[in-house]
Parts: C-alpha cells; structure tokens; sequence
C-alpha cells in the first residue's frame, strides 16, 4: 500500500514534470529560442552596403523590455553626430551629451519629433521618441553637421557594419510572416524604408537583402574644425 | 617705466585675471568663454616699431626683443533664448602700452529655420566676415602666426559698428538639392571713418595686433604730418570713430560648394567725406572704398589652399590732398599632419600715392614670405615656430633719412595656453 502510493507519487511527480516540460516546449516553439541571424545588404550592383539598418516587424516578436528601457545617446564629438545614425524602439529615451567644449545647437523638423535645444558639455538634454520615423538631425552652429535617429516599431533591429554585415537576435521558431525593413541614408525618399514580406527565416539563419534601389552617393566630409566662421 | 618693466606688473596680474576666468568654469549654462594667453619670443628689427613712431613694420620693432605676451584673449558667447545669442572678445595686447578692450562685441539673430533659406543679423560692433585667413579663436589665424598684411590691416583699421543682414541658402535643403550654398550679406555702419589712413603713412605691414574699439595708433610723424596742409591731422589715428556723421556700408556673397571651395566676395565702402574734419581729435574722415575676394580649397581634408584679393582707393582732405590706391594678394597652403600643421604665405602689397601733395609721399610696396610651423601639445598647450622674409620700400623713410628700403629676416617662437 505504501509502496503504492509512493509509486503514485512519483508517477504524478513525473507527470508534472512531464507536463512543465510539455508546457515549456510548447512555450518555446511559440516564442522562439533566441538565435543570432546573419543579414547581409548588398546595393543593386551586388556589393555590401554599409549603415543600413535593418528591422523586423512580426506579430509575433513582442517587444524585448530591455531593448526598450536601455539608455540611446547621440553625442557630439568633434562636430560630427556620434554615432552617425542611431535606431531606436518607439518610447525610448534618448539623451545628447555634447563631448565638445563649444556648444551645439541641435534641432529636427522632422514629423516624427520635431524639437530644438542648445548644448552644453557635460548638461545633456533628454527626449523621449514617440513615434516612429526618420528624424534628421542638424546643428545651427554648423551647418554640415548632419545625423540620424531612426524611431522602428520594433526591438529587432541593427545597422550594418563595413562589410555590409549585421547580426540580430531572432526566435529560432517563428510561425507567422514576418517583414523586413532597410533604410539607407542615400535613398532617394529618406521616408520610406524597403520593405519585404517574409514567409519564414531560412534555416542556415544567414539572410542577404539586396536593396531595389541605387543609392545617392554620400559626399566624403570635408569639414574642420574653421568651417563654422560663416 | 620701460615696457619690459611694465611687463613685471603686468603679466602676472592678467594671467591671474585669465586663470581666474578658467578656473570658475569655461562653460557654464548661460555661456560659454573662451580663451587663450599667448607668449612670445621674436628677433626685432632694425628700427623701432610704428607704434614707437619708428620706420618698421614689424610689430617688434628695436628694443623689443624678449619673451612678452603677445596676446591674451576671451572670447565669450552668450545664450539669449533659442535664436539670439551674444558675442564678445577682450584682449590684452602689450604693445604699446597694454591695451585691454573688445575686439569685437555684438548680439546676433540667428534662428533655426525650416526652409533652405535662413535670415541672420548682427548688431554691435564686428569684423565683416570677408577673410578665411582669420576663423580661430578671437579672428586669430590658425595658419601663420603674423596675419597676411592684406588681413593685418583689416584687423588694424577695420570695423563695423551697426548692422548686418544676410539670407543664406542651403543647398540641401532645396526642394531640388543642391551642393551649392549661397549667403548674402549686407551691412549698414557708422565709425570707420579714419580707415586708410595706416595705409597712407606706414603702409601695410604682416603682423598680428589687432585694435580695440577705443584704439588710437601711433605713427610715425612723417615730414607730410609737420606740413601746413596736414596741421589738422593727429600724429595718431582713431580708427573706429565718426567723423562725417554718415552712413558706410558693404555687401558681400559667401558661396560654398560641397564644403570644399569657398568663395567670398566684398565691397566695402566706408562713404567718408573727405572734407570733414574732427578739430578735437585730430581726425580725418577718410573717403575709403575697396573690393575683397578670398577663395579656400580643400585640396585634400588635410591640405588646404586659402588666397585673398583686395583693391581699392583712399583719400582725405577737401580736394583730396592724400589719395592713394592699395591693393594686396596672398597664396597660403596649409597641411596638418598629426599634432602638426606647416603653413606658407606668400604674398604682396601696394599703396601708389595718387595725389600731387609732394612734401608727403605716401609710395610704400613690399611682400613676405612666411612659414609656420605649429604643434598641438595637448588640447590646451600649443607650440610653434615661424620665420619670415620681409621685404618693404616705404617713400617717407627717406624723411628721417633712412634707406626707403628694407629687407628684414625675422624669427618668432611661440607657446600659448587654451583654456
């Protein structure tokens, strides 16, 4: 009798055990194990494209907390934008600390979040980006100095790198379609993205987009530090 | 008291007002100072220096040799809203009698604008923004450290008390975009009256003081200053003051293409009726009008070429007794390398006297060659090292028998503090 209980005992213990890794497996397959996927942009001609950035939107990637809470900065340093082009989730936070010794002003006329603000070194301002869009940024003292802030309605995101590389952190399983976005700053409306229906994520989990669009050459910055006596 | 002795008092008394100024914070919310102390040490010249009323154009002239500081500086700008900001430089300068005051001081509109075209404003007193030898702190030039002549005697006698407009055009912001960008720019002044006047009796000269508003400069006192027609005339002049009571005025375009090659051209007409004198002080209204244009090419991102044009006329006196046309050039090419930047100037000046006042000859020509070499120590110590073969024939040496000619080799080593 006691015997047999002990046996029903660890028969529902290895039910429950059976169940939660049932429950788990089942969790899993919805959400996804997480694994990095290899992106690589190449433009029309074939080559890779550098500081593209690339986004996910799917019903099913909810969004990663800790994507949205981290802290974004665009600095300024050497009167340039740092980093040139900065992609965050809608709702993040995104402060300005200016790293030179002269001060900047910072503005944006863009729909998604027009704003302005003068700059000290050492008293960063903060905005917070509620929509999303391409915010284009200037300096009224210099005028050359131009960077972006990329607001995505996702957590899934990143900018490719010199090779034309990027690397982002996607469930291993995903059920419903999913779209890709590519923006570069040398299309022709900064606007509107690339964008582009997927029915699932190849299995070697190495994707290569190539952009339908030439891009508009970027002039090589000639800009000193003498450029803002105008 | 001799200047080198005034120098004990005096040096330590401004670098304790300058660390002063540093130590309580260069930048704090509502503005933002800048600074720089500058020391020197330079070979002299065979006569004393214009401003000891001797016959060299060399800022050091005899008796000047010696460490001094050849200049001490803050630049302050402050913030009045988002669209209005004021501007301010205070400058120390030894020579020759430690002269402190405001280089430049005025409050300037410039707001962020939406289109590609952007309205600014100046009001106050400034240097019309003519020259590219001149962009570093307090209009100092990065280059060499003795200004062109041509932008030497603009820092001497040249500034615009009152009010300048401009319209400027970006390019990218164009409906069309454009790699081309345009401003306008119109000024409307009065002081300046005197301007010329320098020109006519010294001649130019390559150096690096810059007047304060208040400023009275000594010259020599040729024999044409001893002469009846000229008894009116001070053996100094105030450059910035209003004689006539009119207006003077410029206008200029700034055009950039690609942030490579920049363009400006000026005219710049003071209006000064020659007739007019100031009995009290001893000033001339000076009927002073010439054109400017200085182009920069960024040859590479570390080479630079920058070259400057000017020519035009002066005269004071009712029937214009003193009248002489000037004209100036320069070539300069610059490089950084690493910590490093190695500057040459070329360049030549010219003031032909145009009147037939013979007891006061007013001939000067001469050019220079000049080369720099500057080294960056840390964000605030800077070094450096220039040499410069001056050459300069002034008619009115022969007054005091001296040789209308003189070629001069002069060295100058330098170190300063930015703050």
């Amino acid at each position: 009798m006691q015997f047999q209980q002990q046996v029903n005992k660890a028969i529902t213990k290895r039910a429950r055990w059976q169940y939660g890794v049932a429950l788990s497996a089942c969790l899993m397959s919805s959400m996804g194990v997480a694994k990095p996927l290899t992106l690589n942009v190449t433009g029309k001609d074939g080559k890779p494209v550098k500081e593209a950035v690339v986004w996910f939107e799917s019903k099913q990637l909810t969004l990663k907390q800790n994507t949205l809470k981290q802290s974004y900065k665009m600095g300024q340093k050497d009167r340039a934008f740092t980093p040139h082009i900065l992609v965050v989730p809608k709702g993040a936070e995104v402060s300005f600390p200016n790293y030179d010794s002269i001060l900047h002003h910072v503005y944006s006329f863009s729909a998604a979040q027009p704003f302005e603000f003068k700059l000290y070194r050492d008293n960063p301002q903060s905005l917070t980006f509620g929509n999303t869009g391409v915010v284009e940024l200037g300096c009224n003292i210099h005028d050359w100095m131009l960077g972006y802030i990329l607001v995505v309605d996702s957590t899934y995101f990143a900018v490719t790198d010199e090779h034309g590389k990027a690397v982002i952190d996607m469930p291993e399983q995903l059920q419903s379609e999913l779209v890709i976005n590519v923006w570069h700053e040398g299309f022709a409306n900064l606007d509107q993205p690339e964008r582009k229906q997927l029915k699932s994520l190849p299995n070697t989990f190495t994707l290569t987009y190539q952009l339908n669009q030439s891009l508009f050459e970027l002039k090589e910055d000639f800009s000193d530090e003498f450029d803002d006596y105008e | 008291m001799n200047n080198s002795t005034k120098n004990i008092f005096v040096i330590p008394s401004m670098c304790a007002l300058f660390v002063g100024f540093s130590s309580v914070s260069s930048q704090s919310y509502a503005g933002q100072h800048k600074g720089v102390v500058q020391a020197n040490w330079q070979s002299t010249s065979a006569y004393p220096s214009w401003y000891s009323r001797g016959a060299s154009v060399n800022r050091f002239g005899q008796g000047e040799d010696g460490v001094n500081i050849s200049r001490a500086l803050v630049q302050s700008r402050f913030e009045i809203g988002s669209s209005w900001s004021a501007h301010s430089s205070l400058q120390y300068v030894p020579d020759p009698d430690d002269k402190v005051g405001f280089t430049e001081l005025f409050v300037e509109y410039k707001p962020v604008t939406r289109g590609a075209y952007q309205p600014q404003l100046r009001v106050g007193g400034f240097y019309p923004k003519m020259s590219l030898e001149n962009p570093d702190i307090g209009w100092s030039s990065p280059y060499n450290y003795s200004y062109s002549a041509l932008n030497a005697w603009l820092g001497e006698e040249l500034r615009a008390f009152g009010l300048e407009a401009s319209v400027k055009r970006s390019g990218k912001r164009l409906a069309k975009q454009s790699a081309h960008n345009w401003q306008w720019l119109a000024g409307v002044y009065k002081g300046n009256d005197p301007l010329g006047a320098v020109l006519a009796w010294r001649g130019f000269a390559p150096h690096d003081r810059q007047s304060v508003f208040n400023e009275a400069l000594a010259l020599r006192p040729t024999a044409g200053f001893r002469a009846p027609q000229l008894r009116k005339q001070a053996w100094q002049i105030e450059p910035f003051t209003e004689i006539d009571g009119r207006f003077g005025y410029y206008v200029g375009a700034h055009w950039s293409y690609q942030n490579r090659h920049d363009l400006r051209a000026y005219w710049y007409d003071n209006n000064g009726d020659p007739g007019v004198v100031n009995y009290h002080t001893g000033q001339y209204a000076w009927d002073t009008k010439f054109w400017s244009l200085a182009y920069k090419y960024k040859i590479t991102k570390r080479t630079h070429l920058i070259a400057q044009a000017m020519s035009g006329n002066t005269a004071m006196g009712f029937s214009r007794g003193v009248d002489n046309d000037f004209d100036s050039q320069f070539v300069l090419l610059t490089h950084r390398w690493q910590e490093y930047r190695v500057s040459g100037r070329i360049e030549q000046f010219k003031v032909k006297d145009m009147d037939h006042w013979a007891f006061d000859p007013n001939d000067s020509d001469g050019g220079a060659i000049t080369a720099t070499v500057k080294w960056r120590f840390s964000e605030s110590w800077r070094f450096g090292a220039e040499f410069q073969y001056l050459e300069t024939k002034v008619a009115n040496r022969a007054d005091d028998n001296l040789p209308t000619r003189q070629i001069e080799q002069l060295w100058r080593v330098s170190g300063e503090y930015r703050f």
